[in-house]
This record gives structure tokens, C-alpha cells and sequence, in this order.
């Protein structure tokens, strides 16, 4: 439930998000695989791809980025407060090895919710350039977290 | 950014790779992001490098705060159930609300939701040297090929769903085996289709080839 009312801010939508999570869940539970990994990560990634499909096609409906309201939304105390332990520790690690807007922009996406349309405008730069920017940020951390 | 030539180089695998991680942590635009959750299904390959780039970013979980969720049970069982008055498996029409949450619980973390050997026949597509059966039992549609045989070589059968006034929406490739896949009975009137497409199925979304067999449910 704190997956979908970070990313998509309106606790309707959100309730109403994680009714289709869990029927998700029901309907696909056969294609998760215990050996991989555990079963939080998996209703996770499930609640994630949900809200991602919701906020871009209320994105596309719009037209219109809501920038400023991601903005607000910001914590960029959250990294530190992160334990320096076990894998929250790592990713935690990895992330200071990116130039911190760039560490802002992954963890912006990843936690908000935010496109490339939106992170171009937020950090001012062209579409194409955030693309590269993240793009290396990712091969950065893959290295770093697969060490 | 479709079609957009990435500005770093790149082999496929690692073309492949990024874009699995761009689809992970999101920022992609829906279009690019409905193409992707198709792949998903049907390139084992792809799928593989999303699930590694979500347990990579896993640490970034312990970020989103937790939040109480309100009583939703209802509604999932609306959504699960949607024709309470037909009657059901003997299994779904006793359990109660309790037994089902708890089965819900169960089913995700422990084992695999029950499988009914034999779920009853939706639809049968048929032509002179082919046929494919589907049957449905409320949460999954399996489809077999009961006659002919699979496509040629650089090619793949690849079953579809039509909803009236709609755009086809793909269900699965059949390739060898039979299929199965997580989709609810489709009410009667909507078609059914297979069409020939080169392998790893079509490659815009929509069907490209022949379209070799049809049939309307409930017809």
C-alpha cells in the first residue's frame, strides 16, 4: 500500500490499485518462482508495474507532466537514512558512486514513479541526454551491484 | 523515444539489458512500456534480465514507507469472482471469505492456486488440417493443439483475443506444447484467432500474418 500511494498520490487510486495487486497476485502466482528470490520483492515489482502503467497513461491523458508536484515529493534525506547494512546497504553504497543528480534521477524513477519526460524537465536537460545519463548510471550500477 | 537510437554503444544483449532495467525502474513512456510487458511473456531471455534488475534493485524497497492497507477483501473477490450466481467449483462455492483470504496467503507464498485436471471446453478453432482446443476454468485459458501441426520453421502460431469493436490483443505463441495462460473466461461474442507470425510472434503488437483460424465464443 506504500508502494502505490508513493507513486500515485491519491489514496483512492491507490485502494483501488491494490485490489488489482492482490487479484494479479492470485491469477499469477503460479509464475513465481521461489528458488529467485523472495516473495516481497515479487508483490513489489508487481504493485510497481501497476502504478508505472497508471501514472503513464493518466500521463498520456494529461498531456501534461506533472513536474511540480514530483518535485514536492522529493526526500533526499531517505538515502541516508537507509541502514549501511545487508542489501539496502549495498544499493545504498552503489548509489554514492553516481554524481548525486544522476543518483536522483534513478532513484526518482524507481521510487516516484518518474518518466524520462519528467526528468528532463526537472533536471533541465534534453530528452536525450537524461536517456544517456541514465542509461550509464544503470551500467554503473549494475557493475557495482553484481561485484 | 521510440525509435530513438540509443546514444551509447551497445550489443543487443546489453541493448536488451538496458532496456530491461529502464523498464524496472520505469521511466519508459507507455507505449514502449506495453511492448515490453508483452515481450516479457514470451522471451524467457528478456523476462530473465527484468527479474534480475528488480532483486538488484530490491534495496531501493526499503524506501517506500509502509502503509496500512483498508479492507479490500470484497472488492479482490468482486474482481476475482465476477459471476458470484454461476455456480462454481464445489472447492470456491464453500469457502468462505476467511478460507479464501487465508488460501490467498497461502496460495502466493506456499504453493501453486489448485489446477483442475480437466477445465471445460471454450472453444474449438478448427480448420481441414488444423485444430486447437481452448478451455477455460475462470482464471486460466489453456489451448492444445488437437490436430495438424505446429508452424513451419521461422514461423510460430500466435493465438489472439477480440473483443467486439476492438483491437486484437495477443494471448501467447503456440509453439510446441500446449499453452497456458492467466486470462479470464472471454464472454460470449468475442472471437478468438490464430494467425501466422515469424517467431518470437508478431512484431508490432498486432497480427501480421494469415489469420488461419477463428471462432466466436458461445457460438
Amino acid at each position: 500500500m506504500g508502494v502505490l500511494l508513493r507513486m500515485l498520490k491519491d489514496r483512492a487510486e491507490a485502494e483501488d490499485a491494490l485490489q488489482e495487486v492482490f487479484t494479479r497476485v492470485w491469477l499469477r502466482a503460479g509464475r513465481f518462482d521461489p528458488d529467485k528470490g523472495r516473495g516481497m520483492t515479487w508483490l513489489i515489482a508487481v504493485a510497481r508495474n501497476l502504478a508505472l502503467d497508471l501514472l503513464r497513461i493518466r500521463t498520456d491523458e494529461q498531456a501534461e507532466p506533472d513536474a511540480a508536484e514530483a518535485i514536492v515529493d522529493q526526500t533526499p534525506t531517505a538515502e541516508r537514512r537507509m541502514i549501511a547494512l545487508g542489501e539496502a546497504g549495498r544499493v545504498s553504497a552503489c548509489f554514492e558512486q553516481l554524481e548525486p543528480s544522476k543518483a536522483d534521477a534513478v532513484r526518482g524513477a524507481y521510487l516516484s514513479g518518474l518518466s524520462y519526460i519528467d526528468l528532463a524537465a526537472r533536471h533541465d536537460v534534453p530528452l536525450n541526454t537524461m536517456r544517456t545519463w541514465l542509461r550509464r548510471s544503470l551500467i554503473s550500477l549494475k557493475e557495482c551491484l553484481d561485484q | 523515444m521510440t525509435g530513438t537510437p540509443t546514444p551509447l554503444p551497445a550489443t543487443p544483449s546489453d541493448e536488451d539489458d538496458l532496456l530491461a532495467a529502464e523498464f524496472v525502474i520505469g521511466v519508459q513512456d507507455m507505449e514502449t512500456r506495453a511492448r515490453l510487458e508483452d515481450r516479457q511473456k514470451r522471451d524467457p531471455g528478456f523476462a530473465g534480465s527484468v527479474s534480475d534488475w528488480e532483486y538488484r534493485l530490491d534495496g531501493l524497497n526499503d524506501e517506500f514507507a509502509s502503509a496500512p492497507a483498508p479492507d479490500l477483501l470484497a472488492g479482490i473477490e468482486a474482481r476475482l469472482f465476477p459471476v458470484a450466481t454461476k455456480p462454481r467449483r464445489g472447492w470456491f462455492g464453500i469457502a468462505g471469505a476467511s478460507v479464501l483470504a487465508a488460501s490467498l496467503l497461502l496460495a502466493v507464498f506456499f504453493t501453486y492456486p489448485p489446477a483442475p485436471p480437466q477445465a471445460p471446453v471454450l472453444a474449438t478453432l478448427a480448420a481441414a488440417d488444423l485444430a486447437y482446443e481452448v478451455r477455460s476454468d475462470g482464471e486460466t485459458l489453456q489451448v492444445i493443439r488437437i490436430a495438424g501441426a505446429p508452424a513451419a520453421a521461422g514461423q510460430v502460431h500466435e493465438l489472439w483475443v477480440i473483443a467486439p469493436d476492438a483491437a486484437p490483443v495477443s494471448l501467447g505463441l503456440l509453439a510446441g506444447g500446449p499453452l497456458e495462460i492467466a486470462y479470464p473466461t472471454p464472454p460470449a461474442g468475442w472471437l478468438l484467432a490464430v494467425s501466422v507470425e515469424p517467431t518470437g510472434g508478431s512484431p508490432t503488437g498486432a497480427p501480421t500474418g494469415p489469420v488461419i483460424l477463428t471462432a466466436e465464443i458461445g457460438a
